[in-house]
């Protein structure tokens, strides 16, 4: 990362084609439209560049920064009102997923791992799984959420509480999680 | 709308989920974060949580990013001042994949001449050494506007709510030095679908005098075929 920071474009390539799949994959699933994904993520990693990178071990894995970048750029995008009609939480019927005899090895380790996370957040009550989804592919408050579903605040902070917790014992540590 | 008051201790836990989901409304955020302060159950709890949100991405279907996003940022990063683009040739225009050119825009009126209004430049950074100049430039035959940033001897132009090139053809920035005629770059751009582009231009622009931006054909052109649509003018 010192060396992305260095603004060595061979070093950002290389953080590109590490992440650059999952980066596009959560703003797709955020933006439900492919252009508006693209648009996304090209935000978000020219402004990495640009920005020097600034990433610290503090934050995290590389990858947790950066995916956290791309999901900052969507609600941005979503504050802007750029895809107001395309926020579906739901990313079933999305084309152009990675077919299986086209991965590659980490690609495969990626689908596993992205596996485990969607049947843990899968296996939420309803209730709990809808809640944890408006807030984090949405981008909705917890005020938000309690208005469109009729609900106390106190009862959606309820359940993403609930939900979360539910999902920490589902993976274990998280952070062998995401490497 | 129903709000309900920021938790005290007896239910904090709740607004820990909240916050690492970023679901608090940003007067209930900075609360919390000042209850943080004093609740180390919450500290941990918050990092605990954070970790699960830090793995949602995931829960995504996954995508391999299109081929043509990704071309299309690393020639941004490419053309933009950095160590690998000061080591780098000149590049020869380059054709760029169709997506990128495809929606007709442009009118056919860029044959004005183009008056070279310098509306102003900014020290944003004024004491450093690496100074940002900004200066405003002209936009002419189009919407929208552009900026040029200068830092260090090197500039990026910042245009927003700028058409999409017509079907076939693309941005081209040029630098002109004094009265010579201006000199083609690599930085061949279009814009995302707000009219929106951030273009590094290419080599130090000491000694430079006019940075302009005209329509070419795909690929580029070695002479500008059209009236500049953008010109900031350094000195």
């Amino acid at each position: 990362m010192q060396l992305v920071a260095d603004r060595d474009a061979h070093a950002f390539e290389v953080i590109f084609d590490r992440h650059g799949s999952a980066a596009f994959s959560l703003a797709y699933r955020m933006c439900g439209r492919r252009p508006m994904a693209e648009d996304v993520v090209q935000d978000a990693f020219l402004s990495l560049w640009r920005t020097g990178a600034r990433y610290s071990r503090t934050r995290g894995s590389v990858r947790a920064w950066i995916l956290g970048v791309v999901h900052n750029r969507a609600i941005d995008a979503f504050r802007r009102g750029a895809v107001k009609e395309s926020r579906d939480v739901s990313d079933d019927g999305i084309a152009e997923r990675m077919e299986a005899s086209e991965r590659t090895e980490a690609e495969v380790a990626t689908r596993a791992e992205a596996q485990e996370v969607r049947t843990a957040l899968g296996e939420l009550p309803a209730e709990q799984r809808g809640v944890i989804e408006l807030a984090y592919f949405g981008g909705f408050t917890h005020t938000q959420i309690a208005e469109m579903l009729e609900l106390p605040p106190g009862t959606v902070k309820g359940r993403m509480r609930l939900g979360l917790a539910k999902m920490r014992l589902a993976l274990g540590d998280p952070a062998e999680v995401v490497p | 709308m129903t709000r309900d008051p920021v938790s005290e201790d007896r239910d904090c836990g709740a607004d820990a989920a909240a916050c690492a989901l970023g679901a608090l409304d940003p007067e209930q955020a900075e609360h919390f974060r000042r209850h943080l302060e004093s609740c180390a159950v919450c500290r941990d709890e918050l990092t605990a949580f954070r970790l699960v949100v830090d793995a949602l991405p995931m829960a995504a279907h996954q995508h391999r990013v299109p081929p043509s996003l990704r071309r299309q940022i690393m020639r941004d990063v490419r053309a933009e001042p950095g160590r690998a683009a000061g080591r780098a040739k000149r590049l020869r225009p380059r054709r760029l994949p169709a997506r990128l050119v495809s929606r007709p825009a442009l009118a056919a009126g860029l044959a004005a001449a183009v008056a070279l209004v310098i509306l102003g430049g900014l020290e944003l950074a004024p004491g450093g050494s690496s100074r940002t100049r900004a200066i405003q430039a002209s936009v002419t035959g189009v919407s929208g506007a552009a900026r040029l940033q200068v830092t260090g001897g090197h500039a990026e132009l910042v245009v927003s709510h700028l058409p999409p090139p017509a079907s076939g053809h693309i941005y081209e920035v040029w630098v002109k030095r004094g009265h010579h005629a201006p000199s083609p770059t690599s930085a061949l751009f279009s814009v995302t679908r707000s009219g929106a582009a951030d273009v590094g231009v290419p080599g130090s622009v000491r000694g430079v005098s006019t940075i302009m931006v005209t329509q070419e054909p795909a690929g580029g052109s070695l002479a500008p075929s059209h009236a500049p649509v953008i010109v900031a003018q350094l000195t």
